[in-house]
């Protein structure tokens, strides 16, 4: 297993071709831009050689009986599921920002049961090659990133129906030594600070779009593979210092890029799906899963960070006993741990597939998703409310700094006489890095939109049942248990 | 042959539990016992609780909606097993 600093390392064996304000990024390792993302991402690493985390940062093989970091580990238990958001909290309260290695992790998952799942109808031997492409990324101990979502075009049509084809991407030729892809994934978090791009379908798929069901594996400097970083919110205030952008060791939350795949070549023992289109859907399903299981730890562990940051404000500003600062942070934190209870919920009530990885209970991980579409908006509203209108118009960093500045920023920004005005600025700027930033719209569309769970909530939600019982509550139906309880006879 | 019939708690199945035992007594003798040559779990949903639960040697295991022939496959699966020793 790495750590955090060779994995930092690591990066320098890669040279991958990224794109961001209109120049190329020469080296991951060193891009001042980058490096907060490439930070929350080492704490991944850094975090299983620490005795006092490797509990729930490491595992044992399935493969191999090798220690393992987890973010390589196929779940074996519904333990290991619940180490798993265990593990999310504990780095989102450690970074106070998104870690990116999760997806990749649900991608591994996913493709450990679909590919099962094929070759068991179609005798294909996908899983036996994604068993290889596993043990090598666990014994490299690799950070592969989940590419999932396609660019997609008219969101009406299907795949096929596009008028540019490769808005989804497809295969475009099939060869004796493998396959060359096309297309393009966007909002890919980790991709330019990943070893590996996982590449699985977005959506379910019809006979008609044979080409676009393929899953595959890529190095992130395979030829061919091109990405565009994108902007976050005050994302160019890190170059400023380290005081405005408010984490600026671990950023903000995501880092996501746009991921082009032109003409990409993929070596067959590299290649996990590739024309079973009426398995696409299962795929897209377990990772979402997987994936939606996540939030209510490591969002949970940011808003730890946030309520933290709202907390020691008031106390800075001499009003942490007020009764509706009190109250605000108690709702904070009521809201926080509503959505981990439905993390752990998932986790617990997780089941076994046939490959003999466990995944977590369909229904409750959409829950808890949903409800990351909704409680991160309003533990935000409330730290903005605890703070003040100052979160929105605090002098900068380079004001502060400045001889002729610094002086009146001391006398006039200060708060209560015991804490320093820099400490109270660094606390402002944190509030407004985790309420006002990417944080956001990450928990509203991150693993899906919010109408992405309410189908997957719909079809399980067995209204049947439900109404059975309410027939029978309302004596429509019999009860036979009331008919014994009452001894009486059923007429 | 015995076969025995054990239910899980049914805190929240996905399906109605007690079809599966309807199928059943069409086409077997079953007992509410687990001492039987052959014990099917019923469980509610795929977490499956009775799996963490149950040390019978053979048993066979329902935690979703099946058709009749699935249902009844499965038993006649265990008990050819246990037949063939």
């Amino acid at each position: 297993m790495m750590n955090g600093k060779e994995y930092i390392e690591s990066l320098r064996r890669y040279r991958p071709i990224i794109y961001f304000m209109g120049k190329r990024i020469e080296s991951v390792a060193d891009s001042p831009v980058l490096a907060p993302h490439v930070n929350a991402a080492a704490m991944t690493y850094e975090l299983a050689h620490d005795p006092k985390y490797e509990e729930v940062m490491t595992a044992t093989s399935h493969l191999t009986g090798e220690k393992i970091n987890r973010f390589t580990h196929i779940h074996q238990s519904t333990g290991d599921l619940v180490k798993k958001v265990r593990m999310m909290r504990l780095l989102g309260r450690k970074t106070g920002s998104c870690f990116q290695r999760c997806v990749g992790l649900d991608a591994l998952c996913a493709l450990y049961i679909t590919t099962y799942d094929i070759d068991r109808k179609y005798g294909t031997e996908y899983h036996e090659r994604f068993k290889e492409y596993l043990i090598y990324v666990q014994k490299n101990d690799l950070m592969a990133a989940g590419a999932m979502t396609d660019v997609k075009g008219d969101r009406s049509l299907r795949p096929h129906q596009q008028a540019d084809p490769d808005m989804y991407v497809r295969v475009v030729e099939r060869r004796e030594d493998g396959i060359v892809v096309r297309g393009a994934k966007a909002h890919i978090t980790g991709a330019v600070n990943s070893h590996e791009i996982i590449v699985l379908p977005t959506r379910a798929m019809g006979e008609k779009d044979r080409d676009y069901a393929v899953a595959f594996a890529v190095p992130v400097d395979a030829e061919g593979v091109l990405m565009i970083f994108g902007r976050q919110t005050n994302d160019m205030r890190r170059l400023d210092g380290d005081i405005d952008c408010g984490n600026a060791k671990y950023g903000t939350v995501g880092g996501e890029a746009l991921i082009i795949f032109n003409d990409v070549f993929v070596p067959w023992e590299r290649v996990f799906m590739c024309g079973e289109y009426d398995f696409a859907s299962e795929l897209v399903e377990t990772f979402a899963t997987y994936h939606r299981q996540n939030y209510g730890g490591c969002k949970v562990g940011v808003a730890d960070v946030l309520i933290g940051a709202s907390a020691a404000i008031a106390e800075y500003n001499g009003v942490e006993n007020a009764s509706h600062i009190v109250d605000k942070l108690t709702e904070m934190v009521h809201l926080a741990e509503t959505c981990w209870c439905c993390s752990l919920a998932c986790s617990y009530e997780g089941f076994k597939t046939p490959s003999g990885a466990y995944m977590p209970n369909l229904l409750l991980a959409n829950v808890t998703k949903l409800n990351i579409t909704r409680f991160p908006y309003e533990w935000s509203r409330l730290a903005q409310d605890i703070v003040g209108g100052i979160v929105a118009t605090t002098p900068s960093e380079l004001d502060y700094r400045n001889p002729e500045t610094r002086e009146l920023i001391e006398k006039y920004l200060k708060g209560k006489a015991d804490f320093p005005t820099e400490h109270r600025i660094r606390m402002i700027r944190l509030i407004e890095n985790l309420s006002i930033g990417a944080e956001l719209p990450e928990s509203m569309h991150g693993a899906g939109s919010p109408a992405a769970q309410k189908i997957m909530i719909a079809r399980r939600a067995n209204l049947e049942m439900k109404k059975e019982e309410a027939k029978r509550i309302a004596g429509i139906l019999p009860d036979e248990d009331y008919l014994r309880i009452r001894g009486e006879k059923r007429e | 042959m015995r076969i025995g019939v054990k239910y899980c708690g049914g805190c929240n199945p996905d399906y109605r539990r007690e079809e599966v035992e309807e199928v059943l007594r069409k086409h077997f003798k079953i007992f509410y016992s687990e001492d039987a040559e052959i014990l099917v779990l019923i469980n509610g949903c795929r977490k499956a609780c009775l799996l963490e639960e149950v040390k019978h040697p053979r048993f066979s295991v329902v935690d979703s909606q099946l058709s009749e022939e699935e249902i009844v496959s499965k038993v006649e699966k265990a008990m050819k097993k246990l037949l063939e020793g």
